[in-house]
């Protein structure tokens, strides 16, 4: 299926959380503000929901994601109010991909973890948590996987200040 | 009050009777929990990677993969650098497999960008992605073969990636890191005489190729040594979201460079010039260590079938599309996964319209096919864990970034 059709299939079984889709369009003529936007369609999904939102994902015969390609979170802006968490699905059987777009607030960086529906999950939360320090609300092992144990900050989070030294060794 | 001292080895007092008349002295050898670390520096890791094992006597009851060693900020460079000049930072992932490197990111960013690739630029990369894929299953199945005592099949892979190495060289310069295939195209054409020599390349390993599998695919030895050792079900491999050679060893018929085309390989396949190779059990379990390197090596002579398929049907043209000098990539945001040596490479690049990324997001296959090794080695024999670690051909550049 497109995403046209995953989408409109999202919406006749009421997927869980499900908001809204986002897709590319074209820069607006008439408005010299408006440059559009390029890339992939997406949908969007209520934070709180995702761990539910996937498991439909991944049961539903028609949509059959069986892969979870990828998880990861973005911080759009220093200013910006929230982080972006976006899982990207592959279907092996039908061929086909989703992406998904999850907003969670900087202020409360808590969003349910996806491990119990897909266990690929696990290391990529373990890497979002410790380079944007979102919490994975039921992750069965939170460690940090990249980073050393006593590593401070969030380094992928736009207002992160770049450490002057790490344990006597010079960073700069 | 002394501690009383305990051998953990004690022999039984009275040999036993065997029906034959033979006497038999058991050793009353007493297991306990023990940890080793394999690695951080271990030739069978492949890199800087430890892996905290749990043994019990001889057998692994846990195993546990430790990461980071050669972390280097790549996603974080991506964000303070401009579109371009990221490139180079794609060859160090996975340096066995930069072409392909170069490509997923060069995709992704013409994803945004929305620009035409000429013809023969398509063609020389689906070329050099295809011969970077050899060369790197080479290494693949050389250092397999090494870990597990065969020393010959290393020599001559080396041998022929040696040649390939040349064929790279020649076309940009670089023998590993080659920043060849930029967004838009190639950096610059080939040169005179440089079709031909991979045209021969394929005639010699095409015979190469079969030498390899009698020295060591069909080998008693090695057999006995991957047959029915770390098995990965079906179930398994989708779950952990593994791709690439390790989803396809477990039967799983899918091949990104197929099934989702990008490039010329869609029209390659429908051409007949390449299948996909799939792990069928043949010589223990669906999914062992053997049906996992059988794929990768057998994925080779595929990929020579897609180089000729290229270069038959080459034609003259430019390599550049039109690119700005200084790149300004509109707003939006695009994920691309191709189809690697070891599975998805995923980029995830995200603009503001400005001329540095927001996000570089990069999904390293090895990264997620390693996570399995939590879930397959508990249960082994600790003489099968080298065999087992080096069945997920992990490039360590990769899982850490």
């Amino acid at each position: 299926m497109d995403f046209q059709g995953i989408h409109d299939h999202l919406r006749a079984i009421e997927a869980p959380g499900l908001v809204r889709a986002d897709e590319p369009r074209l820069p607006n003529p008439e408005d010299k503000k408006d440059k559009g936007r390029s890339g992939d369609a997406y949908v969007v999904v209520e934070a709180a929901q995702l761990a539910s939102f996937l498991r439909v994902c991944r049961d539903d015969e028609r949509l059959a994601f069986e892969i979870l390609a990828d998880l990861t979170a973005a911080d759009p802006a220093k200013d910006a109010e929230e982080f972006w968490v976006i899982v990207q699905l592959l279907s092996v059987q039908h061929r086909h991909r989703l992406a998904i777009k999850a907003l969670v607030p900087k202020a409360s960086a808590r969003i349910p973890s996806a491990t119990g529906v897909y266990r690929a999950a696990q290391w990529h939360e373990r890497e979002c948590a410790e380079m944007f320090g979102i919490e994975f609300v039921g992750h069965p092992d939170p460690r940090n996987i990249l980073l050393p144990d006593d590593w401070e900050g969030y380094p992928l989070r736009k207002d992160y200040v770049f450490p002057t030294e790490y344990r006597g060794i010079s960073c700069q | 009050m002394a501690t009383e001292h305990k051998p953990s080895i004690t022999f039984h007092p009275e040999p036993r009777q065997l029906p034959g008349g033979e006497r038999e002295y058991m050793m009353d050898v007493r297991t306990g929990d023990l940890e080793v670390n394999m690695g951080p520096q271990h030739p069978a890791t492949h890199g800087v990677m430890k892996i905290l094992i749990r043994t019990d006597g001889e057998m692994v009851t846990a195993a546990q993969p430790h990461l980071g060693f050669l972390h280097r900020c790549a996603e974080k460079i991506g964000e303070n650098v401009e579109w371009l000049q990221y490139l180079p930072y794609t060859d160090r992932y996975d340096y066995l497999s930069s072409m392909n490197n170069n490509l997923g990111y060069s995709m992704a960013v013409e994803k945004l960008l929305g620009v035409e690739i000429p013809r023969r630029a398509e063609m020389i990369r689906t070329i050099c992605a295809e011969l970077n894929r050899i060369a790197s299953a080479l290494v693949a199945f050389g250092t397999y073969g090494l870990d597990l005592g065969a020393f010959t099949p290393f020599l001559y892979a080396f041998r022929e990636r040696e040649w390939l190495l040349q064929i790279f060289e020649k076309a940009c310069g670089a023998r590993l890191t080659y920043s060849y295939l930029r967004i838009g195209g190639l950096f610059n054409d080939v040169p005179p005489g440089w079709l031909e020599e991979v045209a021969h390349f394929c005639d010699v390993f095409e015979e190469k190729w079969q030498e390899y599998y009698d020295l060591l695919m069909v080998n008693h030895i090695f057999v006995k040594r991957t047959a029915d050792i770390g098995v990965i079900t079906k179930e398994q491999a989708l779950d952990f979201g593994l791709t690439g050679p390790m989803l396809r060893g477990s039967g799983v018929d899918f091949d990104l460079r197929r099934d989702l085309p990008y490039m010329l390989y869609g029209e390659a396949h429908d051409a007949g010039a390449w299948k996909v190779v799939v792990g069928r059990g043949e010589k223990g379990t669906l999914g062992d260590c053997w049906d996992r390197i059988y794929v990768r090596v057998a994925e080779m002579m595929q990929s020579v079938g897609i180089v000729r398929w290229c270069l038959a049907n080459i034609e003259e043209g430019p390599v550049l599309g039109d690119i700005a000098k200084t790149l300004k990539v509109p707003e939006g945001e695009a994920y691309v996964g191709i189809e690697n040596p070891r599975g998805e490479l995923g980029h995830y690049a995200v603009s503001d319209g400005g001329k540095v990324a927001v996000r570089c997001r990069v999904r390293g296959p090895s990264f997620c096919n390693l996570a399995i090794l939590e879930d397959i080695m508990p249960g082994t024999l600790l003489g099968d864990a080298v065999a087992i670690i080096g069945s997920t051909d992990v490039v360590i550049g990769e899982t850490d970034r």
